[in-house]
């Protein structure tokens, strides 16, 4: 007996323990059930177990409590209950049946063990699964979803990814992202992604992808690095988004935009040519036209033979300088007007070696030495008849122009600039004050040394012809040192207005 | 002040300076002192007598279009020295442009008295003279 009372003692002390009768009513319950009850001895006795029922088990579930035990078996379950104050506890449960001679149950010994604390993280548990599978959904259905180990092999592709990529999810797993690249962007774009990601920093970008049938599309991507223990990424989940069409809509208009722009520098190099054309139609035609008239009105009331015969003489020279002028002018408007001329493939040194042969009297007489350099840009893309007249004015000028102090030293050369090339014709000759000329250089009859051959149209006609083509000709320049004439022409491909 | 105005002309175009002179000759309240054939030969002349009044001109014919000095950087330069001069020479722009820029631009220079316009004839030295005096 003393034995029985030390175990009803343990049990007291580690069990929440009640005993009832075969209808149900508690007849007996230990100090731990008040405790997790919070009722006392007193309100419990008398009453059965739905005093602290919380109304969470179906009525099947204790239906089938009270079959097993009223058939004397031993149930076992875990319960939910309700304290006094309201409080929710669970409840681990044995129920055991006493049964009679006649094997009928005359009370049930029920002992629990306060399960609460790990139902209630079961149940966290449980609804962060449930939250997370729920982001998985909402991701799955609103991006495009790819996961690849740490070398960057797919383990996982979501639905959208397939339908995108039009791959199958077989043809995707095990292959890397190259089976999507459309070669579009350089290989450092590829080489800062694996950069950023391989250092466990988050990769944003657009990129152009090329799916199965070969179509475009644009993802706006972002890639997560995930990290194990040691800081190491061990997988990378991609979420893209598509924007193939803002992309294209973003292409088509700049594609408009650069064509407009076009158009624009077009139509300011029209103007400005027709401002040109303005100015030496009221400088270069006007003034001989003006000494013609005045030839004319003199002749008129010449009052002899002598005078009459003086104004005759000097009207031929004006009416040849005005054929000269207009000449010129024609000349220059058929430039701009030569829209079909077509470009040729220059080799540098084969058309400076033709055009020096026309100066070599020139070369000969004055001991010029001529230097060429074309080992970085050796051609150009450019209508020969433009060049070689350029060249052979640039060369003409620097041969004119020497100074009476030293043999010319003349040096041609070529070089590359991006997707520009630049020839240079350097020499050592009288040169110009830049500061003062500057605004009339490339200017028709327009002349900066006294000089019986200035006539001030050479530089004009090269301005106009590399203009024509879209490129670019300036100058540098001090007096009595020499000057430098530059071309800058556009060699990858030639705009043309 | 005396009646006959001391004038420089300064043009390249010989032909032009031929009849202006025929011009001249038909006035006799102008006298040509001297002639160059681009702004910087003007230029240094003046430099040179700077403060000697009876080898300065009234008048200054200046052409726009000219080598190695043209009208515009004359008139640039003679604007540091124009005030030293000791003599008020009043430059008339001849230009045969009729570029209404060329006209508005001459304008804004205090040293431009007028632009004239090419050719020049007896009638229009008369019409200058009278602003001149007035």
């Amino acid at each position: 007996m003393e034995k029985l009372a030390d175990f009803k003692h343990a049990l007291d002390e580690s069990a929440i323990v009640a005993i009832t009768d075969h209808r149900g009513k508690i007849v007996h319950v230990n100090a731990n059930f008040c405790a997790i009850s919070k009722y006392t001895a007193a309100e419990l006795i008398g009453q059965d177990h739905r005093i602290v029922n919380s109304g969470y088990h179906s009525k099947d579930f204790i239906k089938g409590l009270w079959n097993t035990i009223s058939k004397g078996q031993i149930w076992k379950g875990e319960l939910r209950n309700r304290a006094k104050d309201g409080s929710i506890y669970w409840v681990d449960t044995t129920i055991v049946p006493f049964v009679n001679q006649e094997g009928k149950p005359y009370q049930y010994v029920a002992i629990r063990s306060d399960i609460t604390k790990r139902k209630v993280s079961e149940e966290r548990l449980k609804a962060t699964l449930r939250e997370l599978s729920d982001y998985k959904d909402a991701l799955d259905e609103s991006a495009i979803v790819a996961i690849t180990d740490h070398r960057g092999t797919i383990t996982h592709v979501n639905v959208k990814f397939c339908q995108i990529s039009k791959y199958s999810e077989e043809e995707l797993i095990g292959q890397d992202h190259r089976i999507i690249n459309s070669g579009y962007h350089p290989p450092d774009f590829f080489q800062n992604l694996w950069k950023t990601i391989a250092n466990g920093k988050i990769w944003k970008g657009e990129i152009r992808n090329r799916a199965k049938d070969g179509t475009i599309y644009w993802v706006d991507t972002t890639i997560v690095p995930f990290l194990n223990a040691t800081g190491k990424p061990y997988q990378y989940v991609s979420i893209r988004n598509d924007i193939t069409e803002r992309k294209l809509t973003e292409e088509a208009l700049k594609k408009s935009n650069d064509r407009a722009l076009g158009y624009i520098k077009a139509m300011e190099n029209k103007n400005r040519q027709l401002v040109d054309f303005c100015n030496i139609v009221s400088h270069n035609l006007r003034a001989p036209l003006v000494n013609i008239s005045m030839l004319v009105d003199y002749l008129e009331d010449a009052e002899d033979a002598i005078e009459r015969s003086e104004l005759q003489g000097k009207l031929k020279p004006v009416i040849n300088h005005l054929m000269e002028v207009f000449n010129e002018l024609v000349e220059s408007i058929q430039v701009q007007q030569e829209t079909d001329i077509v470009s040729d493939d220059i080799d540098l040194q084969k058309i400076i070696d033709r055009i020096l042969v026309g100066f070599a009297p020139q070369i000969l007489l004055s001991k010029a030495e001529i230097k060429t350099d074309f080992s970085t840009a050796p051609g150009v893309h450019f209508p020969s008849k433009y060049l070689e007249s350029a060249l052979t004015n640039l060369i003409s000028n620097s041969l004119k122009y020497q100074s009476p102090d030293r043999s010319p030293v003349i040096r041609i050369a070529s070089k590359r600039i991006d997707n520009k090339v630049q020839l240079s014709v350097t020499d050592n000759g009288l040169g110009f004050d830049l500061k003062l000329h500057q605004s009339n250089l490339f200017k028709i009859r327009k002349t900066f040394h006294k000089h019986k051959d200035a006539k001030g149209f050479g530089l004009f006609m090269t301005k106009t012809q590399v203009e024509a083509m879209g490129g670019r000709i300036w100058a540098d320049s001090e007096p009595n040192k020499g000057s430098t004439f530059i071309i800058e022409i556009d060699s990858s491909s030639v705009w043309k207005e | 002040m005396e009646r006959v105005k001391k004038l420089i002309l300064v043009d390249d175009d010989e032909v032009f300076v031929y009849l202006t002179k025929k011009a001249l000759k038909q006035v006799d309240f102008i006298d040509l002192y001297s002639e160059f054939g681009n702004g910087l030969d003007a230029l240094t002349y003046l430099r040179q007598h700077q403060g000697q009044l009876n080898k300065l001109p009234d008048i200054l014919f200046l052409d726009l279009s000219m080598p190695i000095m043209d009208g515009w950087q004359f008139l640039n330069e003679y604007s540091k020295i124009g005030p030293f001069m000791g003599k008020k020479i009043h430059i008339y722009i001849c230009s045969s442009s009729i570029s209404p820029e060329d006209i508005a631009h001459a304008k804004t220079l205090n040293e431009v008295s007028d632009f004239i316009i090419k050719p020049i004839y007896k009638d229009k030295l008369i019409e200058l003279m009278r602003h001149f005096d007035a």
